[in-house]
């Protein structure tokens, strides 16, 4: 097992690399720092000195090497907007990008699969086809569109939760949390919501789809002639059953959900990562971006690797195999 | 904390001094040195000072300067400084921290290093007292160091501030010290920043603001909802296209103004022939003068007001608006729309049929801007001027001009000195990088003449001397098309109508002028 998660991790250094290596071929066709960084009124001779300080005119390979051998030695650089350290800004904005995904995908697990089951068990009946039926619309609207309605509904037109910001946070060591204080929570609900939106309906449609596969199933129906309680078919026998497929889909998206939380945090100028890397791109911040990008390669490679583990919890059969 | 928690419970509950803004941009650092960018000197406005400061009309006024003078048989002016001025860490100001400051912003590492172009030496003459020698006569230098801002000599130096931070952060990137109105309570870059009043400010305090917060939303409808949801007092700017959803709410006003910055269409007047062109190769037809009239007379500017900018805009006759000294009252008007006018002068210029050209645009600069080339790009198209519009991100624009990729381009300026000596200087001087002149002139655009009357205009003493050879360039250049100014870009902010606040044509936002109702 740890030999497992060792060559997991290992990998994922490989994986980062590429990712960075990927991305600066591609900073050169995002624009230029170096007019973002001065004034109007800078002359071109400065200009051209700080693109020579900042090795701006060298090879986009040689400016790569510069960037892996720095992060390699744990230096991530200065930003070019801020002039702070770019690991110091990245580090503090984890926890808001962070916490707002597992709130987003806890609401859709919390929501997605109670729904699924119900809409499985009854699958003509008029409350099913009104859920199936709202959340398709739910799904086809952009998520930026999504937090705007949300903002006018319940910030500006009922005025009961706030439309931007993370409200009251508190410090717990260096992560900063808004999941204890209410007026945190309250700030937290309308982006979990909209960034969950997605999930939620692809929960509950997976684990309808797969709920009505397993039900009809030989070992259902012998449970059912056995006399096995019904309740107990469907949420110990049936569920079980279903939350393989299931998990590894949502587990794989939730690295997604990191990865592109960036549209909900700009809706709702919630200071994450992804709002971070918005201002970056805007600003031609090649630091920032270059870091960010890495990490999120990171988150991918952690999820997927949670998600391996995950199903051994699950399966037994994997726990045999894996074992022998 | 706390006081935000508190505020979302009840919007209506806000106490009375404690004011909450916002922009679209974070301004990136502490440093007034560092940038020389819009959104970082309009905010540390608040914290520093600089030896003369704009007023509600941005006329120059004392700050920490009382007065100053020409100096007597030497190009350059004196400085008197104001006694008994202290910075917010208690130090005393003195001539030196005027002189560290100099020193500071006109070194290297310094962004705004260019306003100290024309300085020669800097001596200390007493304590409260200071000379800029400059290398020629030079009336607008008090003019044009509004915005040099002065930092404690003692409190840099022990902090490793010497100089601006460049490559990496220093102690001035993120902490003050200032002699100004408001000093930082604490600062959360690209989340929010706190300022609170300088007790012991010199000046007579005019705001009733106890806090004031500060958060950057990028979004505008984000930014909008959080001031119609009562949580922010005040933003700045919000889209033309919002105007009458705040209009038509009770509490809330929009401020309405005309910013400084002029737009207009570029020439590339030296190229000798086109670069996007489907029928016209081995000439460009912008460096016949009759060509670039007929595209200003193919321009209805009274219908793009209307259809886009909702009767907002001023139109433009040179690239400085009317209340800007220097402006040319004596060539005030512009090429009126006639469309026919405008195929009678291709025809003469040897093109009855039109001929197709490349135009560039950035989408995210300015008002509009996107929208505004469409709309011009089928005004040219009506006089057979096929315009092949293309756009993008304003980070990817200007490397495309300074790359000379384009036919026709637009572009904004807006007078850091407010003086039409700064067009001249920046848009109409032959470009020379080792006199630092034309630098975005990217079209080119040359007349010796021109070049002639600069030193004059940015020497002359004598007003009327002074506006006769302004006058002549202006002439020049709207004779030659050297550009086509548009409009003067409108300024739109929004407030709740308990806040009273002054919207200033540079589009600074100062909170010293700012009472809470």
């Amino acid at each position: 097992m740890a030999y497992f998660i060792l060559k997991r991790l290992v990998q994922s250094i490989f994986v980062m690399m590429a990712v960075a290596f990927l991305a600066f071929s591609l900073f050169r066709f995002v624009g230029d720092p170096i007019t973002q960084m001065t004034g109007v009124e800078t002359s071109v001779a400065d200009q051209e000195r700080l693109r020579q300080e900042l090795g701006l005119n060298d090879p986009f390979v040689l400016q790569f090497a510069r960037f892996t051998r720095d992060m390699l030695q744990g230096d991530f650089g200065y930003s070019y907007r801020t002039r702070q350290p770019v690991g110091e800004m990245i580090a503090t904005r984890i926890p808001a990008t962070l916490e707002l995904g597992i709130v987003a995908l806890l609401i859709s697990l919390l929501v997605g699969i109670p729904t699924g089951v119900f809409t499985a068990l009854r699958p003509q009946g008029f409350a099913t086809q009104t859920i199936l039926l709202t959340t398709l619309v739910g799904v086809s609207i952009p998520t930026f569109v999504i937090g705007i309605l949300l903002i006018f509904l319940f910030g500006v037109q009922l005025g009961w939760l706030p439309t931007f910001g993370r409200g009251g946070t508190i410090h717990l060591g260096a992560w900063e949390s808004s999941l204890f204080t209410i007026n945190g929570l309250r700030a937290l609900l309308l982006p979990a919501i909209t960034l969950g939106v997605y999930q939620l309906t692809l929960t509950m449609r997976l684990v309808r789809a797969e709920m009505m596969e397993v039900l009809r199933s030989d070992y259902i129906r012998f449970g059912m002639a056995r006399g096995v309680p019904m309740h107990r078919l469907y949420f110990k026998h049936a569920l079980a059953n279903t939350m393989v497929p299931v998990i590894t889909i949502i587990g794989l998206q939730f690295g997604g959900v990191i990865a592109f939380s960036i549209v909900t945090e700009s809706v709702f100028q919630w200071p994450g990562m992804g709002l971070l890397f918005l201002e970056s791109i805007r600003f031609v911040d090649i630091p920032v971006m270059g870091v960010y990008l890495v990490v999120i390669a990171f988150f991918f490679v952690l999820v997927n690797l949670i998600v391996d583990l995950l199903y051994v919890a699950i399966d037994p059969r994997l726990r045999v195999n894996g074992t022998s | 904390m706390l006081a935000s928690s508190v505020l979302f419970f009840g919007a209506a509950s806000v106490s009375a001094e404690s004011f909450k803004w916002a922009s679209n941009t974070d301004p990136q650092t502490m440093d007034p040195h560092a940038v020389n960018s819009a959104p970082v000197l309009s905010f540390l406005n608040n914290i520093y000072e600089g030896l003369v400061r704009r007023n509600q009309s941005m006329t120059i006024e004392g700050s920490l300067a009382e007065s100053w003078e020409p100096l007597d048989g030497e190009n350059g002016w004196r400085f008197h400084l104001r006694r008994g001025v202290t910075f917010q860490d208690g130090a005393e100001f003195n001539a030196e921290d005027v002189m560290f400051s100099y020193q500071r912003a006109s070194n290297e590492a310094a962004d705004v290093r260019s306003w100290f172009a024309p300085v020669k030496d800097v001596r200390i003459v007493d304590d409260y007292t200071i000379d800029f020698v400059t290398n020629a006569p030079n009336p607008l230098f008090p003019d044009s160091i509004a915005n040099f801002m002065i930092l404690d000599k003692g409190w840099a130096e022990a902090n490793g501030a010497d100089l601006p931070a460049r490559d990496a952060e220093n102690h001035a990137t993120m902490n003050v010290n200032g002699t100004g109105p408001f000093t930082l309570s604490s600062r959360d870059p690209g989340v929010k920043t706190v300022l609170v009043p300088n007790d012991g400010w010199w000046d007579t305090v005019a705001h009733n603001v106890t806090e004031a917060t500060f958060t950057p939303i990028g979004n505008a409808a984000t930014g909008l909802a959080a001031l119609l949801s009562g949580e922010i007092d005040f933003i700045q700017p919000i889209p033309l296209q919002d105007v009458a959803q705040v209009e038509s709410r009770d509490g809330f006003n929009v401020l309405e103004g005309e910013e400084t910055r002029v737009i207009m269409f570029g020439f590339g007047h030296e190229h000798d022939e086109l670069l996007y062109s489907s029928d016209v190769s081995g000439k460009n037809p912008f460096q016949d003068v009759r060509v670039r009239l007929a595209a200003a007379h193919a321009l209805d500017i009274a219908s793009i007001d209307r259809v886009l900018f909702r009767g907002k805009i001023e139109a433009a006759s040179q690239l400085v608006p009317a209340d800007i000294s220097g402006y040319s009252e004596a060539n005030s008007d512009r090429p009126a729309y006639d469309p026919d006018r405008a195929k009678a002068l291709l025809a003469e210029a040897g093109y009855p049929n039109g001929f197709s050209f490349g135009l560039k645009c950035p989408n995210d600069r300015y008002i509009n801007d996107e929208a505004l080339c469409r709309a011009a790009a089928s005004m040219f198209a009506a006089v057979g001027m096929n315009a092949e519009l293309s756009t993008g991100p304003v980070r990817d624009y200007w490397p495309q001009l300074r790359a000379d990729e384009f036919d026709m381009y637009l572009l904004g300026w807006s007078p850091g000195t407010f003086d039409m000596e700064h067009p001249i200087r920046f848009l109409m001087s032959t470009p020379n990088k080792e006199k630092k002149l034309g630098s975005w002139n990217f079209g080119g655009y040359s007349n010796a003449r021109v070049d002639d009357l600069l030193p004059g205009i940015q020497q002359e003493i004598d007003p009327a001397a002074r506006q006769a050879m302004v006058d002549e360039v202006v002439s020049i250049t709207q004779e030659e098309v050297a550009y086509i100014p548009l409009y003067t870009q409108p300024l739109i902010w929004a407030a709740k109508d308990n806040i009273d606040l002054t919207q200033r044509a540079d589009n600074f936002f100062m909170l010293r002028w700012v009472t809470v109702n």
